[in-house]
């Protein structure tokens, strides 16, 4: 690593908290997404609306709001509950809010997959007997993956940059670390130069993976 | 239906995996951490500054274990009111606006505020429509610039870095700031030959009368205890010696 006036293991420090964020994020926020699409699509009546109108007011609000709320209302909400103090901190209220944004987006990004697999599949299954849950987990799920892939990278790279905005409820990442260092060194366009380096670099790199990943599902199949 | 309640639970666990009671006992301090030479984070992360050691040094009067909590500057008192820590001792100038929202101790040091153009400038305080000026959000500054020129074009930034860098690059005419803060950024940036300071140093209500410990509304233990470890600071030579540290004058 370059010293950058001494600086550069806290960059390090705060790429290593940028990539945690977005990863615990993407994890929850895909649970979060299938769960939800899954919810959309099923029969009974209040729950498809209730997630619809759920979905859609996350994908409303500006994610920094979303931040905020959870960050300072749910801690004010605690605080009015609980006796003893129990802390909300910025890591639990960042991915919180991160995962059920990309959740709210992925959540379309899924239900369209499932749509684009052929309707004569499924009854197909139904005909040999499968039962509603075999049929989605032999014929829907492996499936939907080909169509949600794409989708889902575009939102990876989405959520790799609103990890910045977590910055303000003190969590130290790398936007935070970059404000520190300038601060401290006032060379501010050394720090911003190498964290839109550091930015693009992930980028690359997961666009690289997404290529392959994507390559790697199509295995054996044609597609339009 | 199985998997919607597995992935609730999951978001439950989630929403609470990190939340924990804290220690009652320890006494929570926040600071920005991105104010130098007041309070700021070191090449190794730890933080550093005058409003740090005077921290330091009154929890060491105080005999009570002190831990340091970072935070932006513009969320710093909802995140006071929050409980997500005790006092802020962040350089907070004493002003009537925020009496309305926390309470203070004694104040721990006085600078004033300081207008700054690019050499040459020949700007006067007593004219400055039209001008762009620059100022940190949430500060007296802006709030000073706010009330008393209603004139000029006044621009509030996040960080008072941020304000610095349009001052240097031209988009802002002036940059109204702490004396002692901007003064080092100053020297650090070409000095007198390439800034001046407009007119005197600035004194008004709306700054304040120095900077004090800002602690929840009606916490008045803790502020009695502030203010008994800040005379002890003073009177027994701690408070000079972190003075002399930092500054060539006295900020008393």
């Amino acid at each position: 690593m370059i010293d950058l006036q001494g600086f550069g293991p806290q960059l390090l420090e705060g790429v290593l908290m940028t990539l945690r964020l977005a990863a615990v994020s993407l994890f929850l926020g895909i649970i979060i997404g299938l769960a939800a699409a899954i919810a959309k699509m099923s029969s009974i009546r209040w729950l498809a609306r209730g997630v619809d109108i759920l979905t859609n007011l996350l994908r409303g609000l500006p994610e920094l709001l979303t931040i905020l709320i959870l960050y300072y209302g749910v801690q004010n909400l605690f605080n009015a509950i609980f006796e003893d103090f129990v802390e909300v901190d910025g890591f639990t209220a960042g991915v919180a809010a991160l995962s059920l944004v990309f959740g709210s987006y992925a959540s379309e990004t899924f239900r369209g997959a499932f749509l684009a697999i052929p309707i004569g599949q499924i009854e197909a299954a139904k005909s040999f007997g499968m039962s509603p849950f075999t049929v989605f987990r032999r014929i829907q799920l492996p499936q939907m993956w080909r169509y949600a892939l794409p989708g889902l990278g575009n939102l990876w790279l989405v959520l790799i940059k609103d990890t910045s905005l977590v910055s303000v409820v003190g969590l130290q990442e790398l936007m935070r670390k970059t404000q520190i260092a300038t601060s401290v060194t006032k060379s501010p366009f050394t720090f911003y130069s190498v964290a839109a380096l550091i930015f693009i670099a992930i980028t690359v790199v997961s666009t690289l993976f997404l290529r392959w990943i994507e390559k790697k599902s199509r295995r054996g199949v044609r597609m339009g | 239906m199985k998997k919607i309640v597995l992935a609730l639970a999951t978001l439950g666990i989630a929403l609470t995996s990190g939340a924990y009671a804290q220690n009652a006992k320890t006494l929570r301090l926040g600071t920005e951490g991105a104010y130098p030479p007041f309070n700021f984070t070191d090449k190794n992360g730890k933080l550093q500054g005058f409003d740090i050691e005077i921290g330091d040094a009154l929890c060491a009067e105080m005999k009570r274990k002190c831990d340091w909590v970072t935070q932006d500057w513009d969320g710093i008192i909802p995140a006071l009111k929050a409980k997500k820590f005790d006092a802020i001792i962040a350089s907070m100038s004493i002003n009537e606006k925020r009496k309305k929202e926390v309470d203070f101790s004694d104040r721990y040091y006085f600078t004033p505020g300081m207008m700054v153009a690019r050499k040459g400038s020949g700007y006067k305080q007593s004219d400055l429509k039209g001008k762009a000026v620059g100022v940190q959000l949430e500060t007296t500054h802006s709030q000073f610039m706010e009330a008393r020129y209603k004139d000029v074009n006044l621009k509030q930034y996040k960080t008072q870095e941020e304000a610095n860098l349009d001052l240097a690059n031209g988009r802002l005419d002036l940059v109204m700031a702490d004396s002692a803060v901007i003064d080092d950024w100053i020297k650090a940036n070409g000095g007198s030959a390439k800034f001046e300071r407009v007119g005197d140093f600035v004194r008004d209500p709306i700054l304040g009368n120095g900077a004090g410990i800002a602690v929840r509304k009606g916490d008045k233990d803790l502020v009695a205890a502030f203010n008994k470890a800040l005379t002890a600071i003073k009177a027994n030579g701690t408070y000079t010696k972190i003075n002399n540290k930092y500054f060539d004058f006295d900020i008393r």
